[in-house]
């Protein structure tokens, strides 16, 4: 997500699942999503059926996806910038690329400042006291003449983006790729050839990943790589195209909307930092400036970020906000330092160690934990640490539908796990039952940005509740707390508008409202005062009607047009389809502004024709834009702005200056590396990749641990669910855990199919049967035989005894992506035994 | 079910001395249309027959495959058979979803003994009768597809029904209902083997010359439609090349059956007619009981 | 041998096999009989259940035994007992069932020869090749049904060229079975008079004996060839 959104704007799958029917080579990588998504693959079917497309599969594994590809070739786990780079270059050397695309929506053209240099795996600006980079040193030149950015639209000058972008993959030969990546030069080829067989206006290609691509240490890097692909290819923006970001939940997009992660709030606004102390300097740090090129200009959406706090601030303290004090921003949580310190890898380290990183070590860990709906036991990698830490607190919560591992965290068991003897752990733990999806209603937000209403199918058991009224009761709980007893900053909560009409258990439908936001005093035209826009109350429509005055109130200033005065119109369950390209734009709302394509304005050429008339996303009728909700003002003429309005370029970013860990990606050894940086032998593994130093933190090094390990889910089991399941379906078509391993490395070591084997790494050790099979093939690593194996994730202690199991993060180590803090469990290394 | 399908018309059925064919209705033949190209194994179907025929679960074990068990079982009629098989220096990993082929010539309904325990609807679905098994496990052998299963809880014959109860009042069956790719539909048989033909064509031009329909004739033709990618070698997909009623089944229920009869009539024929020639043998010095 | 004939009263003992006894000649003492009933028993019994079984004309029969439910239940165990008996009478008879070299030609030209009714062989001890032949037929052919049979009763535990040999050799040994059975029945009843009284009394009018089992005849009762 980060990555599309430092190379789109918005970090989200661009397209949409029924699109995917309209391409023509589906590049499937990092994601196995026949697999983890079959109700969403049927349109990568679709398309092999009516259009004949070619369905690419690049993946350690012979996977399910593989088994119905038009073609596969393998890969070493961790390699998959080196193959990506490899066919960027292919593009570039074969002219396979789509130039007038480039030349337009793209930053290929502007010329970079000399400050930026990269020699021996290091990029400009490199720290090696922080181990960070300094961001600066990779600006773009600005024209002295014009103060815009310097652009060179022939591409030809040494220092702009395209050049710069040749010289950096210019280093992946097909060669190199073979080395690195373990893939046949043959293959390679082939995938580059089909997967550049796109790079033209005839023709659209889409990638699809998942968390195949997201958790690697360098796993913002690797999809990166794969947006700048797209934009080379010109597939961005365009009916059949993109980088579809595929979502391992029914709504983690709606939860990243909503706030996800600590580093953002609900609508991707940043995180208030302690040194911002005013809404006016909350604008300014965090409001991108507006540079235009020098033909377009960007709309710069970003821009509009006063309005999105400040209605966000009145829908947070409603009317105790007031532009007298500052709409309460004082009292908006704010982070200290950097957002790092906040993720829940982070969290989970401070409870170990009993003691905070955020502020250089001076607090203690976290002595209380609520946990809604999350299992970090299961999910976080090193599960012996997490059991430790979460046997240091005071009390946890957890709100859940079963005990889950983390629920019941003591009876791990002790020679797996070294879980402390329950008497020594003073964790006094509380468990409130909650209602499951079927049992609430609500919204869930698919990969597409689908936002769609679920209806409340039956009662949850027991005295189990759903999450409003769970939330609700804490709320008014505390809030009753701190009127009586006062507090550190009581003001935080008691200022906090709760204005449900049931404020035990809010209705789901009045939050969305809340969300969508609406006109808190009559709202006019700014060019025509006399005009009425939004009467007071009445819910807003779009994003122009927000206001930064405190006249609007809106919850999400992204989702604005979910719940307006026509209704919920998440419940809108119209399929007719006139475009003929699967948008349904009257089936439930698709954030923006029920826009079913992002940056569509790129689906068109520079006078505003499409690329491909028969699958236009939008198209310049000599008045306004007509097609898909477009993705720029709807009526400005071709020519007046860039298609990625949320960039402050204004075009997509082939050049990306704002990842912690670089402005191109570049291949890295993950954090346990199987073998030597061959580009770079001084820097093997991503420098600013994270890791942490406890006691529990250990790394694997290859001589002792040779194995290259990987972890993945299976289509039968939903994460770590159905373990709870008695005697369930589920259960009977995948009964438990095993690892699978390649037949020659089974040959080799005299295992039996169904045999069992013991794999360790230095967190844990796991014994399970095998699955030999032809699916995983032998490597070549510097002239060395090695091995790749593989472990699903779906078991643990917690549930059913019948169907428990070892929790795969037992093995996995704690390195992190510098970007986004998600934990490196694609590739790290262990040992394998006979059992 | 514990009869027949109400409502539905019967073909043909098991051991039965003269036509067992009722009503005049003359209905289509149905189709089951299984494109294993672009099965994902995800058991979806698998899931659903067992939920919709209420069978209890099986236990299983991981025994080093994707595979749910090694063979279809009395409670569970509906596998996904999983192959790795490697083609030149590609692999293939084929995935086909197994249950009962309901053969327009059963040899399940050749070789039951018991009347009217296996019936042939008019539309060519082949279904048990469970008040009429006797549980003999004949049709075990009869069947060139290794698909009945003797239960052995209930002493009777279980398989695939092809859901003829949804069938029946105009449903596709609860596995064609579960899949989420396309790789299974339900109709009428000709327009499924249309239907098949048109991707086979397909596939012909995208490198898979040997694609074709398994409709074997050798059992009259299947109401299971399978395309496969490599028809030249249905082995691969654990199906039989060539499959037929076994010629042991066929041999023992038209030769050897009526040779049979014919010899044990025909000794007492001869019984008599040596009685009446030849008479009686009996001794001339007849002495007189005592 | 004591000669029990001419109005002399009949022990209370039971007679004994290859005696006179009133006039007649003890064939069959009480336990070779009740052996042979046992088998004859079952033998019908696995008849009756596996007839209806083997074809749908013979479903009468099912209904006679309780329906063809009950005759998939009972054929296999009454087949078992069946072959039990079957054994018991082996061990109870072989002696008296060796084939001799007078036995020889019984295959076939003495077959055929004795079937037309039309001469006498005066050497022909207890029991003549025919009844010889029919005795080992029956045990061999047990035995084959019996193999057969277990494939079939559990067939889900053997392969399927096991289980379709099986079906073939059971029918074909059940026919076999059926057509000897027929021979068995007629000439043990209509085709010579006297004969049924062997199994029905144990014995057998002099008469009888000295016609068809003359060698039996003169070593019983002593006396010389009459000729």
């Amino acid at each position: 997500m980060a990555s599309l959104a430092a190379t789109f704007g918005r970090g989200a799958m661009t397209n949409g699942w029924v699109d995917i029917k309209n391409s023509d080579v589906i590049f499937v990588m990092g994601g196995n999503p026949a697999e983890n998504h079959p109700c969403g693959f049927k349109w990568a079917i679709e398309a092999k059926k009516t259009r004949n497309a070619k369905l690419v599969v690049v993946d350690p594994r012979f996977t399910r996806t593989a088994a119905v590809a038009d073609y596969y070739a393998p890969m070493r786990a961790g390699s998959d910038i080196a193959i990506l780079l490899g066919i960027i270059r292919y593009a570039i050397e074969t002219k396979r690329f789509h130039e007038d695309y480039v030349k337009v929506h793209t930053n290929a053209p502007y010329v970079i400042d000399e400050a930026f240099s990269f020699s021996d795996g290091l990029f400009s600006g490199w720290d090696e006291g922080k181990h960070e980079y300094d961001k600066s040193k990779w600006p773009y030149q600005p024209d002295e003449q014009t103060k815009a950015y310097k652009v060179d639209l022939t591409l030809q000058h040494p220092r702009c983006v395209f050049q710069l972008l040749k010289k950096h993959v210019g280093r992946y030969t097909p060669e190199m790729v073979e080395k690195i990546a373990g893939m046949p030069k043959e293959k390679f080829l082939k995938v580059a050839e089909l997967v550049t067989s796109t790079g033209n206006a005839e023709k659209a290609g889409t990638i699809l990943y998942a968390l195949g691509w997201t958790q690697h240490s360098s796993g913002v890097q690797i999809i990166r790589a794969a947006a700048m692909l797209q934009l080379l290819l010109g597939n961005v923006g365009r009916p059949g195209g993109g980088v579809n970001a595929l979502r391992g939940h029914s709504n983690i997009q709606g939860a990243t909307d909503i706030a996800g992660n600590t580093e953002i709030l609900p609508g991707y606004l940043k995180t208030p930092i302690g040194a911002w102390q005013t809404v006016a300097d909350y604008v300014e740090k965090t409001t991108p400036t507006t540079l235009n090129k020098q033909s377009w200009a960007s709309m710069n959406f970003w821009q509009n970020t006063g309005k999105f706090m400040v209605s966000l601030l009145k829908a947070q303290y409603g009317k105790n906000a007031t532009k007298e004090n500052d709409f309460l921003y004082s009292l908006f949580p704010k982070v200290d330092g950097s957002y790092a310190g906040y993720s829940w890898m982070h969290l989970f380290d401070d409870m170990y160690r009993g003691s905070s990183t955020k502020l250089g070590k001076q607090e203690p860990g976290p002595e209380g934990f609520l946990t809604f709906g999350m299992n970090p036991v299961a999910i976080g990698p090193n599960s012996p640490k997490m059991v430790a830490a979460l046997a240091k607190l005071k009390w946890m919560v957890v709100v859940e539908n079963h005990e889950t591992e983390t629920a019941g965290f003591w009876k791990a068991p002790k020679d797996q796990y070294g879980t402390p003897d329950a008497a020594q752990i003073k964790t006094e733990v509380w468990m409130l039952p909650a209602a499951t999806f079927a049992e609430k209603d609500g919204t869930f937000t698919n990969s597409a940005r689908w936002m769609q209403w679920k209806w409340k199918a039956l009662d949850p058991p027991g005295q189990a509740k759903g999450d409003p009224e769970i939330v609700g009761r804490i709320f008014l709980a505390v809030r009753e707390l701190y009127r009586k007893e006062g507090g550190a900053v009581p003001e935080q909560i008691l200022n906090v508008a709760w204005n449900y009409t049931n404020p035990i258990a809010p209705d789901q439908g009045e939050v969305l409202k809340e969300i969508n936001g609406k006109a808190l005093a009559d709202i006019h035209d700014p060019k025509d005062p006399t005009k009425l826009i939004r009467a007071a109350g009445q819910q807003l429509e779009n994003f122009g009607q927000l206001q930064d005055d405190g006249t609007t109130m809106c919850g999400n200033w992204l989702h604005l047009g979910v719940y307006t005065e026509a209704g919920n119109n998440t419940q809108r369950r119209n399929n007719a389809d006139p475009s003929g390209l699967g948008m349904f734009h009257n089936w439930a709302f698709s954030w923006p502004a029920n826009r079913r394509i992002m940056y569509n304005r790129a689906s068109a050429d520079a006078q505003g024709k499409p690329w491909d008339p028969s699958r236009p996303g939008i198209s310049w009728n000599g008045e306004k834009w007509v097609g898909d909700v477009p993705d720029i003002k709807p009526d400005s003429p071709p020519g007046q702005f860039g298609a990625f309005i949320m960039l402050p370029e204004g075009v997509g970013r082939l050049w990306s200056p704002v990842l912690n860990d670089g402005p191109f990606p570049e291949h890295y050894e993950a954090v346990e590396a199987a073998t030597d940086n061959l580009l770079h032998p001084k820097v093997t593994s991503n420098p600013v990749s994270k890791r942490f130093s406890s006691d529990k933190d250990k790394y694997a090094d290859r001589k002792d641990y040779p194995v290259i390990c990987t972890t993945y889910r299976l289509t039968e089991h939903f994460h770590y669910w159905t373990q709870h399941q008695h005697n369930g379906r589920l259960n009977v078509t995948q009964p438990g855990f095993f690892f699978e391993m390649p037949e020659a490395m089974a040959r080799q070591m005299g295992v039996e199919n169904g045999q069992h084997i013991r794999v360790s790494s230095p967190r844990g050790s796991i014994t399970g049967p095998a699955i030999v099979t032809k699916r995983l093939l032998p490597l070549t690593l510097a002239g060395e035989q090695r091995w790749q194996i593989g472990m699903p994730i779906h078991w643990g202690y917690a549930g059913d005894p019948a169907h428990t199991g070892p929790l795969a993060n037992l093995l996995t180590p704690s390195a992190m992506d510098p970007n986004t803090w998600t934990p490196e469990f694609k590739v790290f290394l262990v040992k394998v035994e006979k059992a | 079910m514990a009869t027949t399908q109400q409502g539905m018309e019967i073909r043909q059925s098991s051991a039965s001395l003269r036509g067992t064919a009722t009503g005049a209705r003359k209905l289509p033949v149905v189709a089951k249309y299984i494109d294993t190209t672009i099965c994902i194994g995800c058991k979806a179907c698998e899931v659903a027959c067992a939920e919709w025929n209420d069978l209890p679960p099986v236990q299983t074990e991981q025994r080093g495959s994707y595979q749910t068990m090694p063979t279809l079982h009395a409670q569970y009629w509906n596998l996904i058979k999983f192959n790795e098989i490697e083609i030149g220096d590609s692999l293939a990993w084929l995935m086909r979803k197994d249950q009962c082929m309901h053969c327009a010539d059963p040899g399940c309904l050749r070789a039951c003994p018991a009347p009217g325990a296996i019936v042939q609807y008019e539309n060519g679905i082949v279904d048990v009768n469970p008040d009429a098994c006797i549980g003999c496990g004949l049709c075990e052998t009869g069947c060139p597809f290794d698909v009945p299963r003797y239960h052995a809880r209930t002493g009777k014959m279980a398989k695939c029904t092809l859901c003829v109860d949804r069938a029946s009042v105009g449903l596709e069956p609860a596995c064609i209902k579960a899949c989420p790719t396309g790789t299974l539909h339900f109709g009428n048989k000709n327009a499924m083997l249309e239907m098949a033909e048109h991707r086979v064509d397909q596939l012909h031009k995208n490198g898979f010359p040997a694609a074709a329909v398994y409709d074997p004739p050798g059992v009259g033709g299947t109401s299971v439609v399978t395309i496969l990618a490599y028809g030249d070698h249905p082995e691969w997909y654990g199906l039989p090349k060539d499959p037929s009623v076994p010629a042991s089944v066929r041999f023992w229920k038209r030769v050897l059956k009526p040779v049979g009869l014919i010899a044990m009539a025909g000794a007492v024929v001869a019984a008599v007619g040596h009685y009446l020639t030849v008479g009686p043998k009996e001794p001339k010095d007849q002495e007189r009981p005592s | 041998m004591t000669d029990f004939a001419a109005g002399a009263a009949p022990p209370r003992t039971a007679p004994q096999e290859n005696t006179v006894w009133n006039g007649k000649l003890v064939r069959h003492s009480a336990a070779s009989r009740v052996i042979h009933w046992t088998v004859a028993l079952f033998f019908f019994l696995a008849l009756f259940t596996g007839m209806p079984i083997w074809s749908p004309i013979f479903s009468w029969m099912g209904n006679l035994m309780g329906g063809l439910h009950v005759c998939r239940w009972l054929h296999p165990w009454v087949a078992c007992a069946f072959f039990v008996a079957t054994i018991v009478m082996w061990t109870h008879w072989h002696a008296d069932m060796k084939m001799t070299e007078a036995d020889r030609g019984w295959f076939g030209p003495k077959l055929i020869e004795y079937l037309k009714f039309s001469g006498e062989d005066p050497n022909v001890g207890k029991y003549n090749g025919g009844q010889k032949l029919f005795f080992w037929f029956a045990l061999l052919d047990a035995i084959l049904l019996l193999l057969t049979g277990i494939v079939l009763w559990f067939s889900t535990s053997f392969g399927a060229g096991l289980r379709e040999a099986s079906i073939l050799l059971h029918d074909v040994a059940f026919i076999l079975f059926g057509v000897a059975i027929v021979a068995h029945i007629y000439l043990g009843t209509a085709a010579e008079p006297g004969t049924f009284t062997a199994m029905s009394r144990g014995t057998v009018s002099k008469a009888w004996a000295r016609l068809h089992h003359g060698k039996w005849y003169r070593e019983v009762t002593g006396e010389e060839k009459r000729r």
